[in-house]
């Protein structure tokens, strides 16, 4: 009876796969799933704890108002960047080349988008006043702009991801279904400029966010308008680290499956761009930190080295972040785009992880440090609740990802 | 923030960010209208039919979307460029002129009747004296479904559209569908008396055949689906090898009944 019941899934579940795919027994899925199946579900019980009682579970407090989920939502917003940047050189700029890992980079990006909002409805909490936010914002806080991007970019996201959910092989036998997905195809170029204008607005917003808080001296930016240097600088660094990202994950799927998804020549291109707009980001950066260190953290009355005196956040951290994770893997990645792409992996990782603690300085090290006389220097560890949400929307992503692997093509089928 | 709510009041700020918005919401509403809208348009007017076929077809794995001259030796490899259509295809005449007219006879005692155009997807066109075309299923593509449990056929007076939609066919639960192998509208629909499953009434006054098989290339085409079905079959065995001239069976899904017959009939059927 087991066995019978167990043959009518494997064959209802074969039904579901691309015809003509190479994927792994159902067991073998099966297993791959269920730690991340374990981890999503502990995620979930953090996350329901979180909203049933309030952030008090979590450690942060009135003076550190950001955590680890505000730090992961900052990276992976800069991650996701690579969906619309790569939908705007395939779509507009006709990088054709990209065509072979657009789909896995508008789902990417979907993931990292849906992953930021889930950690967002836990940050805010109070889950039944989640429209608040829309109908009662405050217009004077960038992250008004915020909520209102990722909200219609997520959107954006999913509906570039339907042609592909429609493609699977039992929807596509819905005689309508294809067609759609195909008309849809057609009106890309439209989304794609809708969601590099979304993206544009509040990956700035995001960093605007830190760069106008006055009384933070440590992420105070002047710049151009109403738009501190760090807006300019979130954009930036998003669009250059999206391509590396895309690199990583591509490459990370390729190790696991133990198949070749994308040739060179998309290596190269995602390489190169990557390469090319980190160098003017560091280059940027490296300008803005100039300023700031002579003038913009003279001017609020503080030396910036004083920052750098609070351990464990040295001086190490600022030329780790410019100089270790950022011009070297530049280099690399220009260098391994025209010699040996194969070899970019370790580099867009490294750029990946640069962007990343771009982040986590602005999260955390701002809030740590002291900035009145009677302030402390604040230390601050994620609770378990944190931990697990955290990983919770890291398992989730993973587990949609091998879904969409397994029963659709995310992959053009010429490599 | 919103008119309505208590304390708002009209700023500059204000009228710039939902005008920005309302744009933007109104770009991505507009254009999934329109993406509805066109769609609607498609498949009332049978465009849609042809959308479905060159989606399909790009999603086919490369040996399914082999050039027909490839199968011949005339073009070693050559992908079709143009979704199996010929009609329009600049090549295709040059690469015909090149053919060499040997027929090697059918194998296996598959039965090909050289009358007929055969449609890469298994479906067959005779001409009929009445200046209408019987459509039906080729012997192959019999032997692949097996005993045939029920025949879905359009209505007469409906449209086919070639590579759309022709018929579906059910064997122990198992849906075929099969290609249109040439537009026309079906005047008739065949029984158990009949080879044909449907009869049509071309929509162009000469239609044009070009795009399907006939002649001596039907033996190198199917010789190759032949080939491809052995692998198909046992797709862990060494590959394929030469058969001893025996017969096929009539019933090769009960022959069989291991194999994986729902990936072999997409892969024999063009279905992705």
């Amino acid at each position: 009876m087991a066995d019978m019941a167990w043959n009518a899934i494997v064959a209802v579940e074969r039904k579901l796969k691309p015809r003509d795919a190479v994927r792994c027994p159902l067991p073998q899925f099966a297993a791959w799933l269920a730690p991340w199946m374990l981890l999503f579900a502990v995620g979930l019980y953090a996350g329901f704890l979180c909203l049933r009682d309030g952030l008090y579970h979590t450690n942060m407090d009135n003076r550190f108002v950001f955590g680890l989920w505000i730090f992961l939502d900052l990276a992976i917003i800069a991650f996701g960047g690579g969906a619309f940047f790569s939908g705007f050189l395939l779509y507009i700029l006709r990088r054709r080349e990209l065509g072979a890992i657009i789909r896995s980079a508008v789902l990417t990006g979907f993931l990292c988008y849906a992953g930021a909002l889930l950690v967002l409805m836990l940050d805010v909490g109070q889950p039944l006043r989640a429209w608040f936010t829309f109908w009662h914002p405050n217009t004077h806080s960038m992250l008004t702009e915020v909520t209102f991007c990722i909200s219609c970019y997520l959107l954006v996201l999913a509906i570039e991801y339907l042609p592909t959910i429609l493609k699977n092989r039992q929807l596509r036998r819905i005689p309508q279904a294809l067609v759609f997905g195909w008309e849809l195809h057609r009106m890309m170029p439209v989304l794609a400029i809708v969601g590099a204008f979304l993206s544009f607005f509040h990956q700035g917003s995001l960093g605007g966010l830190y760069g106008v808080l006055r009384g933070r001296p440590f992420a105070f930016r002047e710049g151009f308008a109403i738009w501190p240097a760090t807006f300019f600088l979130f954009i930036l660094s998003a669009i250059a680290v999206g391509p590396s990202f895309l690199i990583v994950v591509t490459r990370v799927v390729e190790f696991i499956t133990r198949r070749k998804h994308a040739g060179g020549d998309v290596y190269r291109v995602l390489g190169r761009i990557s390469g090319i707009l980190l160098i003017v980001y560091v280059l940027a950066k490296s300008v803005d930190t100039i300023v700031w260190l002579n003038s913009t953290s003279p001017q609020s009355g503080f030396r910036a080295w004083e920052y750098y005196a609070w351990e464990p956040f040295g001086t190490w951290i600022l030329f780790l972040e410019i100089a270790g994770l950022g011009l070297l893997p530049a280099i690399f990645l220009l260098y391994f785009s025209r010699t040996r792409p194969e070899r970019l992996f370790v580099p867009a990782l490294a750029a990946c992880a640069g962007v990343a603690l771009n982040r986590y300085v602005q999260t955390i090290q701002t809030q740590a440090l002291s900035t009145l006389p009677f302030d402390q220097f604040v230390t601050y560890s994620p609770s378990w609740q944190e931990v697990a949400a955290f990983l919770g929307v890291i398992a989730f992503a993973v587990i949609v990802y091998s879904a969409s692997y397994r029963y659709l093509n995310l992959f053009a089928r010429s490599h | 923030m919103f008119p309505g709510v208590d304390g708002f009041h009209w700023s500059p700020a204000h009228i710039t960010f939902l005008t920005v918005f309302g744009i933007v919401l109104m770009a991505i509403g507009t254009t999934m209208l329109i993406v509805l809208w066109r769609t609607l348009r498609d498949v009332r007017s049978g465009r849609g039919a042809r959308i479905r076929w060159t989606e399909d077809f790009e999603d086919l794995p490369v040996n399914e979307r082999l050039c027909r001259h490839a199968l011949s030796g005339t073009a070693p490899g050559r992908v079709c460029p143009r979704a199996l259509d010929c009609r329009e295809c600049a090549e295709h005449p040059v690469y015909a002129a090149r053919e060499i007219s040997a027929s090697a006879g059918i194998p296996c005692g598959l039965d090909y009747p050289a009358q007929r155009y055969y449609h890469r997807g298994h479906t067959w066109v005779e001409p009929l004296e009445d200046g209408c075309f019987a459509i039906g299923m080729d012997d192959l593509a019999q032997r692949i479904a097996g005993p045939i449990d029920q025949v879905r056929l359009p209505a007469p007076g409906e449209t086919l559209h070639a590579n759309g939609a022709a018929f579906t066919v059910s064997s122990r639960g198992r849906r075929l569908r099969l290609r249109a192998p040439m537009d026309g509208r079906v005047v008739a629909t065949g029984g158990a008396d009949q080879p044909w499953l449907v009869k049509v009434k071309p929509l162009e006054a000469s239609p044009r055949l070009t795009h399907l098989l006939h002649g001596a290339e039907v033996s190198a085409w199917v010789r190759t689906e032949l080939e491809r079905l052995q692998v198909l079959v046992s797709p862990d065995a060494t590959g394929p090898v030469l058969a001893d001239g025996g017969m096929l069976h009539r019933d090769l899904p009960g022959a069989m009944p291991s194999a994986p017959w729902d990936e072999i009939a997409g892969a024999m059927l063009l279905e992705p």
